[in-house]
Parts: C-alpha cells; sequence; structure tokens
C-alpha cells in the first residue's frame, strides 16, 4: 500500500502554475499488478514519477514502507559511452546490491547481449538498450516495480521472459506499470487505477478500469 | 527509522558509484586519464615559464616563475572548480530518476574529483620544479593547507549557487563565463599587490582570490610578507559562501529535480 496525503503537485509555465494534482487523497493498492491508466496530459507519468521518489510534490507527502524500483524507462541511468558492464555496475552500485559479480552475470544474461556487453551502450539497437534496463531493474529485488511502456519493447521471445519473470515476482513483489497499448497492459496487469482531472479511481477489475478508459477516451 | 550511520553509508556508496562512472565518462578517449592533469599542468607551466623568459628578476623577494605558478594554481583551481561543480547538476540529470541520487551527490562527487586532480597536478609541478633544481622550500604547510581547503569549499559553494541559479535561468550559464574572464587580470596573478598603490588596494581586495594567491605566496615564501590581505576575510567568505550556498540548495532542491 503506498498512501497519498493531501498531495499537490503543479508545474510553473508561463501562463501560471499547472496543477497536475491539488490535495490529492488517495491509497494505492500495491497486492497485484496495477496498471496507470490515462489520457495524454493527464499526470500519469508524473504520477509514476512522483511515486518513485524521482520528482516531490510541492505540498503533502507520499508514504510507504515497500522498496520501490526506479521509473524503468527506456533510458534511465544508461551512459552512452560506457559499456554495458559498467552501466550494470553503477546501477547495482546504487541499490546497493550484494553481490556486483553475480548480479553482473545475471543482467548478461537476461538481457541477451552476450560478448556485446562490454561494448559501449551507444553501439546497442534501441531493443538492446530496453532489455539492458530492464534486465538491471528485474535482478535487484524490489517490492514494487515501476514499469514504463518504453520497457516493454523488444522481441515476443524476450517479452514472454520478461512476462514470467515478473510473474514470479508478483508472488512476493508488485508491478505499477504505465502504458497506452491495451494489450501490453492486459499481459500484465490484473487491476487499474484510472487518472481524471486530478483524481484517481481504482477497479479491481481490470477490464473495468479498461472500459471506462476507453469511454472516457471518446 | 534510517539511522545515521546508515544514512551516511547510502551517501558514501552514491557518492563512491558517481565517481567511478565520472571517471569511466569523463575520459574515455585516447588520452584517458592523463589529459586531466596534462592540460593544466602544462598550462601553468607554460605560462609561468614564458613570464620568468620576459623579464628576469623577482618580485619582493620570489622568482617571477614560482610568483606566476602559485598565482596560476589558485586562479586554475578556483575558476575550473567553479566550471565543473556548477556544470554537474544538469550533467547528472537522467540519475536523479534513482531517488537515491541528489544533486548534492553530484556537486560532492565532482567537487571531489576536481580536487583530486589538482592535487595531482601540484604534486607534478612540485616534481618537475625538483627535478630541475628549482624547488621551493615551502616555508608554512599548515597555512597553505589551511588555505587550499578554504579555497576548495568556497569554489565548490559558488558553484553550487551558479549551478542551482542555471537550473531554473539556464542564461545564467553565459553570464558566469563572462564574470569568470577578467579574474585573471584582477586577482593579482601576474602582479603582486604591493606594486599598486594602497589607495587602490579596496578595489582588488573584495576579490577573495587575491587573498588565497597572496596568503599562498606568503606561506611559501615569508619575506614576501603580507600586505593588505587577511586570513579572516578568506575564512568569512568562505563560510558566507557556504552557508548561502546550503540554504539556497535546502530550500531548492526538490524543485531543481523537477526542471
Amino acid at each position: 500500500m503506498i498512501r497519498i496525503e493531501n498531495m499537490t503537485k503543479s508545474y510553473p509555465s508561463k501562463l501560471g502554475p499547472q496543477y497536475i494534482f491539488r490535495d490529492l487523497n488517495f491509497d494505492f493498492p500495491t497486492e497485484n499488478n496495477v496498471a496507470i491508466l490515462g489520457k495524454n496530459g493527464t499526470g500519469k507519468s508524473t504520477l509514476f514519477r512522483l511515486l518513485a521518489k524521482s520528482e516531490y510534490p510541492d505540498r503533502g507527502r507520499i508514504v510507504t514502507n515497500k522498496a520501490m524500483s526506479w521509473p524503468v524507462a527506456l533510458q534511465t541511468g544508461i551512459h552512452p559511452q560506457m559499456t554495458g558492464r559498467e552501466n550494470t555496475r553503477f546501477i547495482g552500485r546504487i541499490n546497493n546490491v550484494r553481490s556486483l559479480a553475480r548480479y553482473e552475470e545475471k543482467v548478461q544474461e537476461f538481457a541477451e547481449v552476450g560478448k556485446r556487453f562490454d561494448l559501449p551502450v551507444k553501439n546497442y539497437s534501441s531493443g538492446m538498450r530496453a532489455k539492458l534496463v530492464f534486465a538491471c531493474c528485474m535482478n535487484i529485488d524490489f517490492d514494487i516495480y515501476l514499469i514504463d511502456e518504453a520497457t516493454s519493447v523488444g522481441d515476443p521471445i524476450f517479452r514472454k521472459k520478461a512476462r514470467a519473470s515478473l510473474k514470479e515476482k508478483s508472488e512476493q513483489a508488485g508491478v505499477i506499470m504505465v502504458s497506452h497499448e491495451l494489450d501490453q497492459i492486459r499481459e500484465f496487469c490484473t487491476s487499474a487505477v484510472v487518472i481524471d482531472e486530478g483524481k484517481l479511481t481504482y477497479y479491481a477489475d481490470l477490464e473495468e478500469g479498461i472500459s471506462v478508459y476507453t469511454q472516457e477516451s471518446k | 527509522m534510517v539511522t545515521l550511520k546508515q544514512q551516511l553509508y547510502a551517501w558514501r556508496t552514491v557518492i563512491f558509484a558517481l565517481f567511478l562512472r565520472e571517471l569511466q565518462s569523463k575520459f574515455n578517449d585516447k588520452f584517458g586519464l592523463s589529459w586531466a592533469f596534462l592540460e593544466p599542468f602544462v598550462f601553468i607551466l607554460a605560462l609561468s615559464f614564458f613570464r620568468g623568459l620576459l623579464n628576469e628578476g623577482d618580485i619582493h623577494g620570489i622568482s617571477l616563475f614560482h610568483f606566476m605558478m602559485i598565482g596560476l594554481v589558485g586562479l586554475q583551481s578556483y575558476t575550473t572548480g567553479i566550471q565543473s561543480v556548477s556544470m554537474s547538476i544538469r550533467k547528472n540529470k537522467p540519475l536523479y530518476a534513482f531517488r537515491q541520487v541528489q544533486p548534492m551527490s553530484a556537486i560532492v562527487t565532482s567537487g571531489f574529483l576536481e580536487v583530486a586532480i589538482k592535487v595531482v597536478v601540484i604534486a607534478l609541478l612540485a616534481l618537475a620544479l625538483y627535478l630541475v633544481g628549482d624547488g621551493i622550500s615551502v616555508d608554512n604547510y599548515l597555512l597553505l593547507i589551511v588555505l587550499f581547503s578554504l579555497l576548495w569549499i568556497q569554489c565548490i559553494s559558488v558553484g553550487l549557487m551558479f549551478g542551482i541559479a542555471a537550473a531554473f535561468v539556464p542564461e545564467v550559464d553565459k553570464i558566469k563565463s563572462m564574470m569568470m574572464r577578467p579574474l585573471l587580470f584582477i586577482s593579482c596573478i601576474f602582479f603582486s599587490l604591493q606594486d599598486i598603490p594602497e589607495e587602490y588596494w579596496p578595489y582588488l581586495t573584495w576579490n577573495p582570490i587575491v587573498h588565497f594567491v597572496e596568503l599562498a605566496r606568503y606561506a611559501c615564501f615569508p619575506k614576501y610578507g603580507s600586505q593588505g590581505v587577511d586570513l579572516a576575510y578568506t575564512v568569512e567568505t568562505t563560510a558566507g559562501c557556504l552557508f548561502l550556498a546550503l540554504c539556497l540548495y535546502h530550500i531548492t532542491w526538490k524543485k531543481v529535480l523537477a526542471r
């Protein structure tokens, strides 16, 4: 459970502060895999980043005792000049993994990069980068994994593997996912939170959430 | 509850990781890390050497070569320090997605890296001087170390303030480089404060670098004297800058993340 207390978040702009959320109170469920649904500009990614504490609200707070992953998107924390191995070691270090060598091995195997693990990431294709980031995240034990749509690119085989490992993780951990692609969401998630005009609503049944979301979109 | 010890340990891990990352990514070309030492070393050595060729002799008991070198080390440390510390906030922006990495970790890392580089440069310079048989026998090591530490604390603080300002108003970077340029001419690098008529001193002595440089010369050669400069002033400006920078950081760091 992640509790959001009296949260206000705005961004400055030429038209004055743009409020995304105003005095929001919400208990974000994390027991099962949750999708965050909402139109463009309703604050999906903002909520996502706030949950990860990559950004902080103007007022109010977000309380949780769960270990959360970083918001896993296409490029976070990856330096193009550094090799895959160096990038992996950096992520391992700041997340305080127990054995860097074992972590490295597991990531190399999971990401299917083989020998290219020792080449600079700028030589990777975008699919390979996404795989690397995803592998880095999956091999650290978090309570909640925050996955952005970009990470679920990759070939069908990798996606199958990703789904299997997320399934396995969801025994003890939860997943929060942001995506526009309903197929992907149906693949990974079982419930939904719909954002509309700064209000959050939880739907325990994913299909119910999706139908509300698609009707809103019309 | 997280104890202070765990807190410190977490900070250490992050800063260590950032430090290695900086080393790996900054010096990725053929020259590698050696360029970081070589460039300021050659710059300082060449400039002091040619200045020394132009007119022989000494300034208030210091040979021109040594005189220039001490000044340039001080100024170079200050300007490149401010430059890289203030840039580090923006450069590490993608990493703030990890909540363990905060702007302060980036500041501390780049400050630490710059200090380490400058210490090696100074060692190289000392070695070069020793090998050509022109070594400096430092009279007051303690004063020199105090000055060097104060200079770095001040320079990291000023860099932090510039970095935060540039996060909100990007134009600050342009103003910063414009402000840095005259420092070479007003910081008593090419001349001594004692050669300036005393009534004009206030126009120069507001600048803490003047105090750092002149006191460093005094620490190496006591007969050079320390007229017009004051250790207390360097301590005061450093404390002031550090206090301001930390206040500014405390109230803005969460907003800096969203920029």
